[in-house]
């Protein structure tokens, strides 16, 4: 795993721009920087990266089918009761879901390991399976970068096969999406999934989170009065679950994706779970409920909300002192605790893996870089390669 | 242990991806129709009455009867409906509206503006779908021909067209949309948190 410098493509702005790319720079710095690149082998991609993915989310599925049989884990996961039976239903039904984005330190040798998982509203997935993809190509085709070199991403591709078989499963051949106004990175990370949509062979509707519609006979609906059948929505089921319409989603009768039963994934509270279903796992770092702290030997914790984003309100703690804190909005419904173990620095910046799932299979990675320890919402992305 | 096989997605398909024409949204339907010359396109005509449909063609004066009465009953089915007359009249012109009866409760949509017809000949049988159009001023739909799921089908001058056989499908119901805003609070709650926050978006 090296950091490599690289000349950018004098013309990728203007690329950007008509590739629809909105978000590379986000109130004036750069997001997408590709004035370098991250080199990894085909043997920590396919034995660290890609392997562990797989593993891992096996194990959480684990962790789904006990709590959704335990009325003591769905409270200490702050899932609200009127959803109990919905996600349990969910869950039996094996409702299919489209994807997740695990994040993991990884320091080029040894096992990677799982920081969390964005299993319900994963972004940065359209740099990641398309504008990466395309950086290759064309870094590539210019010669500054090997002939033989390969990416570890097959996003794109795995996304319109698992949408087209989403399709067929619930025998439809239209979905709505959906995310909050004034995002353009939401709104570009959702038009990349109706991208893939289209092309496999779905017709796709657009809806803002905020237009949705409850009708007289209990559907959701778009702001045409369509009825939303089957809607992929960039937007959190916890905050779902504790809002107005959350009280109509079972009446509405749609299809979700992602399926309420990730709910239990994309939690914190996933975290102390998995430690305690697999104990001294490789991939994992020790992990505690606020409640079982006193069990917690290591000196240096780091302390996150159940529901968060981002990094919001994660703090790190040493010896009982805060040490580090990011503030945010989060918290109100708990934290957990998790052995701290600090990303690999190259230069001043740290590098966070995200290891893209579609479904069950791994799909790719996705690297950002922070000039600080907790890696927030102005990480910037940079792309990679395997040689 | 290492496979041979690449990575990487085989292959990308880089027009399907580019986005460029989308800078001006409104224009898009007429475009689509403009410049896609596929085999899932065909003629479609407008028409603002049965008399003018048969006056066209006298030979199937029935059909643009029964069309025109299918496109009526269509346009009850799917077309736009508002909980309040400002509402209707704001998107579609002053007058331009009626009170419509459904059940227990009652709604406001505008009139039927026309109806479209295609496969007119043809012994499969036609189609045909209820067309709106709009007189307001702060309507994006002013003077444009619009169906039941607010495509625009472009100029309201031009009757002739091509257009996809899925625009020509009929549109599924619902029942009047009673509210609103029932998502999206805790966005407003953690906006206005302030810093943190301030890239905005809500995945992670």
């Amino acid at each position: 795993m090296l950091r490599v410098s690289i000349d950018e493509r004098a013309n990728w702005k203007r690329k950007a721009e008509e590739f629809g790319f909105k978000f590379h720079t986000m109130h004036g710095e750069a997001y997408w920087d590709e004035s370098a690149y991250y080199q990894f082998s085909l043997e920590q991609i396919e034995q660290d990266l890609e392997q562990p993915t797989e593993d891992i989310h096996q194990m959480c599925l684990a962790v789904v089918d006990k709590v959704v049989k335990s009325e003591e884990l769905l409270e200490k996961f702050q899932i609200p009761q009127h959803f109990w039976q919905q996600i349990a239903d969910s869950w039996k039904q094996q409702d299919p879901s489209l994807y997740s984005r695990l994040d993991f330190a990884y320091h080029g040798q040894g096992p990677v390991k799982l920081y969390e998982n964005n299993a319900d509203t994963p972004t940065s997935l359209y740099e990641s399976g398309f504008w990466q993809w395309l950086w290759l190509e064309e870094q590539v085709n210019a010669g500054k970068i090997a002939k033989q070199a390969d990416q570890f991403n097959s996003l794109q591709e795995k996304l319109v096969q698992r949408l087209g078989a989403i399709g067929k499963h619930y025998n439809i051949n239209q979905m709505h999406f959906a995310c909050c106004q004034d995002t353009d990175e939401d709104r570009g990370t959702v038009q990349y999934l109706q991208d893939c949509a289209k092309e496999s062979g779905l017709s796709d509707d657009f809806v803002f989170i905020e237009d949705i519609g409850l009708a007289e006979c209990g559907s959701f609906s778009d702001l045409q009065n369509n009825k939303i059948q089957t809607l992929f929505k960039l937007y959190p089921w916890e905050f779902m679950q504790r809002e107005e319409f959350g009280q109509s989603i079972e009446r509405a009768q749609v299809n979700w994706l992602e399926p309420i039963w990730k709910s239990i994934l994309s939690n914190k509270a996933l975290m102390p779970m998995l430690w305690k279903l697999f104990p001294n796992h490789p991939n994992l770092l020790p992990a505690y409920f606020e409640d079982e702290l006193a069990k917690a030997t290591e000196t240096k914790l780091v302390k996150k909300p159940i529901f968060s984003r981002e990094g919001a309100n994660i703090s790190v703690i040493e010896n009982g002192k805060t040490v580090l804190h990011a503030d945010g909005p989060y918290g109100q419904e708990g934290f957990i605790y998790q052995a701290y173990y600090p990303l690999p620095k190259f230069g001043n910046n740290h590098t966070l893996i995200g290891s893209w799932l579609v479904n069950d299979q791994a799909a790719g990675i996705s690297v950002r870089e922070d000039s600080s320890a907790i890696t927030q919402d102005m990480s910037r992305y940079l792309p990679h390669i395997i040689l | 242990m290492q496979s041979n096989k690449t990575k990487r997605s085989q292959s990308i398909n880089l027009a399907s991806m580019r986005k460029s024409f989308s800078v001006k949204p409104l224009a898009l339907g007429v475009t689509a129709i403009l410049l896609s010359a596929c085999g899932d396109k065909q003629e479609a005509t407008v028409f603002t009455s049965v008399d003018e449909c048969t006056n066209a063609n006298p030979e199937f004066a029935e059909k643009c009867k029964t069309a025109y009465e299918d496109a009526v009953q269509e346009a009850e089915r799917t077309g736009p409906k508002y909980n309040s007359q400002r509402d209707c009249e704001s998107e579609f012109g002053n007058n331009q509206c009626r009170v419509v009866q459904q059940g227990s409760s009652s709604f406001f949509m505008p009139f039927m503006a026309g109806y479209m017809l295609s496969n007119l000949m043809s012994p499969r049988g036609y189609y045909s779908q209820p067309m709106f159009t709009s007189y307001s001023r702060y309507s994006p739909y002013r003077n444009r021909w619009i169906g039941a799921d607010g495509y625009d089908f472009g100029d309201q001058r031009r009757r002739n067209m091509r257009v996809s056989e899925k625009a020509l499908k009929p549109k599924p119901t619902v029942s009047k949309t009673m509210s609103r805003g029932g998502f999206g609070s805790s966005v407003r709650a953690k906006s206005n948190w302030g810093s943190s926050s301030k890239k905005g978006g809500w995945g992670g």
